[in-house]
């Protein structure tokens, strides 16, 4: 083999990926890698390549048996639902998933929850529509029917991302993002508006969609980059 | 070959998961489970603990199948990704089942080769990597493994191996760049990434 080339061989992202999926990482470092990892697709790949690199060394690990009821107590800790199905079902499946992920989050989740049936109209305007747009593109158009508290979103040059997810978000006076559900590359969604979001659909509140982990964010707020935004016109 | 077909039914399970499939979770589950036990244990030296991340690992999956490509990715290596990242990550949150014995690079490492029983059954890929793997320096190969197999970070390894911090980060940075030219040197020509 070939001596010693130094580490100038490797970009400082090579390096740290080739640390992190090896796993000597420690503290903040791994955190800020694993981070890395879930937001950035290229990072996430370089990674992945130093995983699969790394793998033929598993073979050498001892199969073990788990104990038998082990499969059990994993059935019995499953969400609902995969946060990847649609419609409402998929918002639903989205909170649970939020819901089960994270025990802070909960209490506020299992609220927005109680309130879907129960969306109360406000004062009446016709319905609201607004253009997602960023990039020299227009991504998603939304149309906001504030009777049914409902809104539903199209996809218009928004392309798929291979690994992200599309997040819609209203962003009202406060400047504080608030996530309203997931949406699709492939057809409309129509998510049921949490009821303590619907004051906020104004002509001056903000949309923006984000691109997120599948499930949606993690923490309630974009993680992700946000590829558009749009603000509502009366029809 | 079996090892081909197994991981055919893998991915086939796997992408039914994100439909919301629970006995396709659960056919990933027995096809797995032993070797993804194995790397957890092998990792946090504790049952109770490797069961923890069985468990964590296999919720992970039936969330995030959808990640899984498998044009890129072979999904074992997917597998044990997660479950090496979610044992090591509990073994640096609790830092007193860390496996620390003295590491004596000078003493003839004898598991550094692959076991009689899997070199039976070992991929092509295995092959170069324990080609690429023998090729190193010998105190490389060993931090590797340490780092690899017993979740060390760089101060357990420098700490195993009794020398500076700053020394087993160069070894190990030199150590994989090595690999990594060895390894696609030795490349069957494969699909860019």
């Amino acid at each position: 083999m070939n001596e010693p080339t130094d580490d100038r061989e490797f970009s400082a992202d090579e390096m740290l990926a080739a640390e992190y999926a090896l796993g000597v990482l420690d503290g903040e470092e791994r955190a800020a890698a694993a981070t890395r990892v879930a937001h950035e697709r290229g990072f996430a790949r370089i990674v992945a390549d130093w995983e699969q690199r790394l793998s033929p060394w598993a073979a050498e690990i001892t199969e073990t048996a788990p104990p038998p009821d082990m499969w059990d107590r994993i059935a019995a800790a499953l969400p609902a639902a995969p946060a990847s199905n649609s419609g409402l079902w998929q918002s639903l499946a989205f909170w649970r998933g939020l819901t089960f992920a994270t025990g802070a989050l909960a209490a506020v989740c299992l609220g927005a929850l109680v309130y879907l049936g129960t969306t109360q109209p406000t004062p009446q305007q016709g319905p609201m529509v607004a253009a997602i747009d960023g990039g020299g593109q227009r991504h998603f158009v939304a149309s906001f029917d504030q009777a049914r508290g409902s809104i539903a979103v199209m996809p218009a040059s928004y392309a798929a991302d291979a690994t992200r997810v599309p997040e819609l978000w209203v962003i009202p006076a406060d400047g504080k993002p608030r996530p309203i559900g997931l949406l699709r590359a492939d057809r409309m969604v129509t998510i049921l508006m949490p009821h303590d979001l619907m004051p906020m659909m104004t002509q001056k509140a903000v949309l923006a969609v984000s691109l997120e982990p599948q499930g949606g964010s993690p923490t309630g707020l974009p993680t992700g980059p946000v590829i558009g935004t749009g603000k509502f016109a009366s029809l | 070959m079996d090892l081909e077909a197994n991981r055919r039914l893998i991915a086939a399970a796997l992408a039914r998961v994100p439909g919301g499939d629970r006995a396709a979770l659960q056919t990933v589950y027995r096809l797995t489970s032993a070797k993804l036990f194995g790397v957890a244990l092998r990792i946090l030296g504790e049952r109770s603990e490797a069961e923890d991340v069985l468990q964590e690992v296999f919720v992970t999956v039936w969330r995030k199948a959808g990640d899984f490509d498998g044009n890129r990715a072979s999904p074992m290596t997917w597998l044990i990704a997660i479950v090496r990242n979610r044992a090591i990550d509990r073994l640096r949150a609790s830092k007193n089942n860390r496996r620390m014995d003295p590491i004596d690079d000078a003493v003839d490492v004898a598991d550094t080769a692959p076991l009689a029983d899997d070199a039976l059954e070992m991929s092509e890929d295995n092959a170069r990597l324990h080609g690429c793997l023998d090729g190193l320096a010998r105190e490389e190969n060993v931090a590797l493994r340490g780092a690899f197999f017993d979740g060390n970070t760089y101060e357990d390894l420098a700490q195993r191996m009794n020398v500076p911090l700053g020394t087993m980060k160069s070894r190990i940075r030199r150590a994989m760049i090595k690999l990594k030219l060895c390894l696609e040197a030795t490349q069957p020509a494969e699909q860019s990434t």
